[in-house]
């Protein structure tokens, strides 16, 4: 057994002569000599993962991050929102990308204009970019990305945005017009969303047989439950970046191993470690826990208004009243995110103190509201998914929900199925999920996020006031007063509605090595590694 | 013989057909279907419209049907839907995983089975026969989701020797690899050593209260010789089918194995497509297992039929 | 034919020189300290399944903020799960929920697969079918097609119960055929159809009492297999309907905490580890006993 730490003077510790002995087990058994440890931080490329605390800040190049992640890469989800998507920014760049405030900063998109009615936009492209096959990119591959994004084929959440370019004009190779078919204002997170794939090899792309892109790495190998091995592209776009050599996202289904492999240096980052791991985290010296404002999608009660006694607003406000919130971050999400009522993280620019806790853990007023709609007890089935953490919030929900008198019968359902009832507005009167679209623009999350559709939705739910201040929400202004006045419209009908019943924002937090500097996301849980490097 | 063989030829095709069928007709009464899965959570209606017509799911289910077998017979099994990638190459993987699993299972069976059968025929400490006893029966009877959680919680969480869970595939990272496949190999092959172990104990045992063996010792002849050159040269022909079976439970148990240590083999593979409702990946998938238990079956049953007469219909 | 064999090597009682009465085989082993112990501990678990109302302090399912408390907690002895739930609760109310799964399941496959044996038994062509079925049914892992049924049925007490059922039909089916063809085969059968007794009374009369030692040792394991598949099945997001506790989704729900609260998970490990230590010593004592 060789360690490439130093190792202290002293006698070795029980756990170093088992680390040995159970190394030693293994030579006699299969004669492989010199042999690292799989759970000891000697495997890390980058050497001592405990000196990082010293912190010499000067970028480094050179070294190989691993990325624990707990699901595959999907290819036929590329150009969809999907359970991975930290690859999409380290193979691909978008045209914009959005800074703390929800301001657009340049990407493949140097500068933009909006004409004055609002109609149209003219994009400037950045030059001397070229994919990793070595064309140079252009504005006809633009043009692509936004036709790929309005088939249907592409599920793209985005798609109702993509659908408003009704038409392009090409101002030399470099210089893009976009005609809108009426104005919007999340056509930024449209390109934040976007990813500038090589029109030639797309279909080759959703299989995941080459992936061609303009980001900062190049795919070398996809193996299908293994995850991804990405190197250096050396043609970047941008001088002297990446400072890595190379990147590889590791699938660890299992939290424990995902855990294990963090705590052992054998990955670097990871932003899947479970809420209610977060503890021992804190507890290991050479990781570091960092949280995004933009919050990981939000846990939800759906509420299908279509089911007696459902479709009376008072009910439906009396489960609002009945969930203990706070308690369901604590025990399932670890404490890790946000008690909420509204959908809002505290990134965007529609939240408030007043929405988030509008209702509260409050059985006492849940039971009057209920008796003042004439009921005393009531039974329904309530749909989740029977993943460990979902069935969690639909046992807390369930729980809560009869000390008001109503009785839930659970229905753990896989998630297909799940999918399927959703997408087909075939849900029982209750289910519990989460929603995403939250943490760009609001205007996006009525028109994009499904269960918030104003036109067609899970739970049913029409109305003409929520469609008009959703459209007029969209097609305003994306600034100022009056966007602000529309804001708080939707959150209001959402609240006095409650068609969908939020209950939590699940925290969106950073496991990193402490070695690990430079790591940001952008909106959608792309991984940006541009300035990412290991300290020495 | 040949004559039995013919008979149970047609019958082992016949199950494969209805097998085909039964897993064709099953996957598509689940409710749920790839389109749904693919289009994903805040997906549109038209979304998942459009994808599950590019996938060929609103075809009629006989040409869906004559599709795949006809797929397999060209040997084209063709794209996965949810998944990604090559049907071929996904199972592909997934079989050299389960192959690396079931192997490292196997040498901990020989290994713990010959431990386990030596002590217990030979040793004279009666303590020590008795914890391999307690041993033998335990590993025989506590199910491997227990087994397999007391490791995780020994090795990977008390000593933190070992990885609770996941793979190296041993030919890219030997070291490293054999690290990640101990725990699963060990709780894959608890079960079956104990089968080996108490079997061995007994054909040891019996060979040792031999006449010959009897008059040995009492000529003198030390009895570990007598042990290693006669007692166990004896009692191996057996072990040899023995082991055979047992390769075959070992693969069997590993899809439960797969799950509880993360390991990317047929069974988690089996496990993900279906509940992704990746129905080539399903399909072919589950078809090849039939298959090659059929062909186990064919075997076992024709082995049988030549040892046990009565066993034929006649 | 064990009756008899028991008969020849009744031993002679030590005290009074003559012959013991000859003892039936399954008391026989049960009075061994192997099955001593096999059984007592299947009681232990069985009694604290029946008591479990008694026992337990707290409701399986009530809830309270105090998550993941250690064993010792006042009020909780066992500590308390995620949710805040009393861990003996859960733990008593899942052997109970396990030992009414599994005394149904097991006799269901048990008759079933007999009585396809039977018909097998009755013509070849019924036998070359149920031979097939039976294959088909080996055919699939048993947690694939757990994971498909569940699909279809969807969640609860009744698809576990047929799954388990399912997967124990082939196996008394084989058993008890293999049973049949060799009994069918011996001399006294043979003797007993050409002095002209039926077919039926043959049967039921010499072949089946001869045969249905196997499938009683068999009924024993079969219990053991149940807790294993209930608990795969748990594991696998497909057991019973939550918050409902079983022994395999108690341990199930541990995994996650294995690090922080491996109290969690300690008690269905022993419960389940003694439940199936004990099903397994009995069965090993019948066997022995009658394979003398």
């Amino acid at each position: 057994m060789t360690e490439t730490r130093p190792s202290t003077p002293t006698a070795p510790t029980r756990r170093a002569t088992l680390r040995a002995a159970g190394g030693g087990a293994l030579l006699l058994g299969l004669g492989v000599t010199g042999c690292r440890s799989a759970v000891s931080e000697a495997g890390s490329p980058a050497g001592e993962a405990g000196e990082a605390g010293k912190a010499s800040t000067e970028p480094r190049r050179g070294g190989t991050l691993s990325v624990a992640v707990n699901a595959d890469f999907t290819p036929s989800l590329l150009f969809a929102q999907s359970a991975q998507s930290l690859q999409q920014r380290l193979i691909y760049n978008t045209l914009t990308r959005y800074d703390d405030r929800l301001k657009p900063q340049p990407e493949l998109a140097t500068s933009w204009e909006y004409a004055k009615d609002g109609r149209s936009l003219t994009l400037a492209l950045r030059t001397g970019v070229t994919f990793h096959d070595g064309r140079p990119f252009t504005a006809d591959d633009v043009i692509f990305a936004v036709e790929n994004l309005q088939s249907p084929l592409r599920a793209a959440q985005l798609r109702a945005t993509a659908a408003v370019v009704t038409g392009f004009e090409k101002r030399g190779d470099h210089e893009l017009v976009l005609k809108l078919a009426h104005p919007v204002n999340n056509l930024f997170d449209l390109f934040e969303f976007m990813i500038i794939a090589d029109r030639n090899s797309v279909e080759d792309a959703v299989t995941g047989k080459r992936l061609n892109g303009t980001g900062p790495f190049r795919l070398t190998r996809w193996s299908p439950g293994s995850g991804l091995s990405l190197r250096r592209n050396e043609t970047y776009w941008r001088p002297g970046r990446p400072y890595l050599d190379g990147v590889e996202l590791r699938v660890v289904p299992q939290a424990d191993a995902l855990l294990s492999s963090l705590r052992t240096g054998q990955s670097q980052l990871s932003f899947s470690v479970p809420g209610k791991n977060l503890s021992v985290v804190a507890a290991t010296p050479e990781l570091a826990i960092s949280q995004y404002s933009t919050g990981g999608g939000a846990v939800y009660l759906g509420v299908n208004t279509t089911v007696a006694p459902l479709d009376d607003k008072t009910v439906r406000q009396a489960l609002a009243w009945a969930i203990d919130r706070e308690r369901i971050l604590k025990q399932v999400l670890g404490g890790y995110g946000l008690a909420s009522a509204a959908p809002w993280p505290k990134s965007s620019p529609a939240f408030t103190e007043a929405g988030r806790t509008h209702y509260t853990h409050n059985p006492g007023k849940a039971r009057e509201l209920l008796r003042s709609a004439g009921h005393t007890r009531l039974d329904l089935p309530l749909l989740h998914v029977n993943l460990p953490g979902e069935t969690a919030v639909a046992e807390a929900v369930q729980y809560d929900l009869r000390q008001i008198g109503v009785h839930v019968t659970l229905q753990p359902t896989d998630s297909a199925a799940a999918q399927k009832n959703l997408i087909s507005q075939n849900m029982p009167g209750l289910w519990t999920m989460g929603h995403g679209f939250a943490q760009v623009q609001p205007s996006t999350l009525a028109v994009s996020a499904y269960p918030f559709n104003e036109a067609k939705n899970t739970s049913r739910f029409r109305s003409a006031a929520y469609t008009k201040v959703v459209r007029e929400a969209w097609t305003g202004p994306a600034e100022g007063a009056r966007a602000n006045a529309l804001r708080e419209k939707i959150t209001d009908t959402l609240l006095d509605e409650a068609f969908i019943i939020d209950l939590a924002i699940r925290g969106s937090v950073q496991v990193s090595a402490r070695k690990l500097h430079g790591v940001t996301l952008n909106k959608f849980t792309y991984l940006n590694l541009d300035d990412a490097y290991l300290a020495g | 013989m040949r004559g039995y063989l013919l008979r149970r030829l047609p019958s082992a095709l016949f199950v494969l057909l209805l097998a085909s069928l039964l897993v064709f007709a099953v996957l598509r009464l689940v409710p749920g279907d790839p389109a749904a899965v693919l289009a994903g959570p805040d997906a549109s209606a038209e979304a998942e419209a459009a994808i599950r017509a590019s996938l060929g799911l609103d075809d009629p289910l006989p040409a869906q049907y004559a599709r795949w077998i006809g797929g397999l017979l060209t040997g084209d099994l063709g794209p996965s839907y949810a998944i990604g990638g090559r049907t071929a190459d996904l199972i592909g993987d997934g079989i050299g995983a389960t192959v690396e699993l079931t192997l490292g299972a196997l040498l901990f069976v020989i290994v713990l089975g010959a431990a386990f059968g030596m002590v217990g025929a030979t040793s004279r400490n009666r303590w020590l026969r008795g914890t391999v006893r307690i041993l033998t029966t335990g590993a025989l009877a506590v199910p491997p989701f227990v087994t397999g959680v007391l490791l995780v919680l020994l090795f990977a969480v008390l000593l933190g020797v070992l990885p609770p869970g996941g793979r190296v595939p041993l030919l890219t990272a030997p070291d490293l690899g054999v690290q990640y496949l101990l725990l699963p190999a060990l709780c894959l092959a608890l079960p079956s050593a104990a089968v080996l172990g108490r079997y061995l104990e007994d054909s040891i045992g019996r060979a040792l209260s031999e006449d010959y063996v009897r008059t040995a010792t009492a000529a003198g002849i030390a009895p570990r010789r007598l042990l290693w050159r006669h007692a166990l040269p004896n009692a191996l022909p057996p072990v040899v089918t023995l082991l055979g079976m047992q390769t075959g439970h070992l693969l069997g148990g590993a899809v439960l194995v797969e799950a509880i240590f993360a390991w990317p083999g047929l069974g988690q593979l089996a496990e993900q497509a279906l509940v992704r409702r990746d129905y080539p990946v399903v399909q072919d998938l589950l078809l090849l297992l039939v298959t090659v238990f059929v062909l186990v079956q064919l075997v076992t049953d024709l082995v049988h039929a030549w040892l046990d007469p009565r066993i034929r219909w006649e | 034919m064990t009756t008899l064999a028991a008969a020849q090597k009744a031993p002679l009682d030590s005290r009074t020189g003559k012959p013991r009465r000859p003892r039936h085989p399954y008391r026989a082993a049960l009075a061994t300290a192997r099955g001593r112990t096999g059984l007592g501990l299947v009681l232990l678990v069985v009694l604290a399944g029946l008591l479990a109302p008694l026992l337990a302090g707290h409701g399986p399912t009530d809830q309270s903020a105090l998550a993941l408390a250690g064993p010792g907690t006042p009020g909780h002895p066992l500590g308390t799960d995620d949710l805040g739930r009393d861990l003996l609760a859960r733990l008593l109310h899942g052997i109970r929920a396990d030992l009414g799964i599994i005394a149904v399941a097991v006799p269901l496959g048990a008759v079933l697969g007999c009585l396809l044996a039977l018909a097998a038994a009755c013509h070849p062509l019924a036998d070359t079918v149920v031979q097939r079925a039976f294959d088909l049914v080996l055919a699939f892992p048993g947690l694939i097609l757990a994971l498909a049924v569940t699909a279809i049925l969807g969640p609860g007490r009744v698809p576990v119960i047929l799954v388990i059922a399912l997967a124990e039909i082939p196996v008394f089916g084989r058993l008890l055929r293999t049973g049949i063809l060799v009994q069918r085969g011996r001399e006294y059968v043979t003797a007993a159809r050409v002095g002209g007794t039926s077919g039926g009374r043959i049967l039921t009369r010499h072949i089946l009492p001869n045969a249905a030692d196997p499938l009683v040792v068999q009924f024993a394991v079969s219990l053991t297999v149940a807790v294993f598949i209930e608990g795969a099945m748990s594991f696998l997001g497909v057991g019973v309907r939550p918050p409902e506790p079983t022994l395999g989704a108690v341990l199930s729900q541990s995994m996650p905490y294995l690090a922080q609260a491996p109290h969690f998970a300690a008690g269905p490990l022993v419960t389940v580890t003694a439940l199936v230590l004990g099903l397994s010593l009995t069965a090993e004592a019948l066997s022995r006993e009658i394979r003398r």
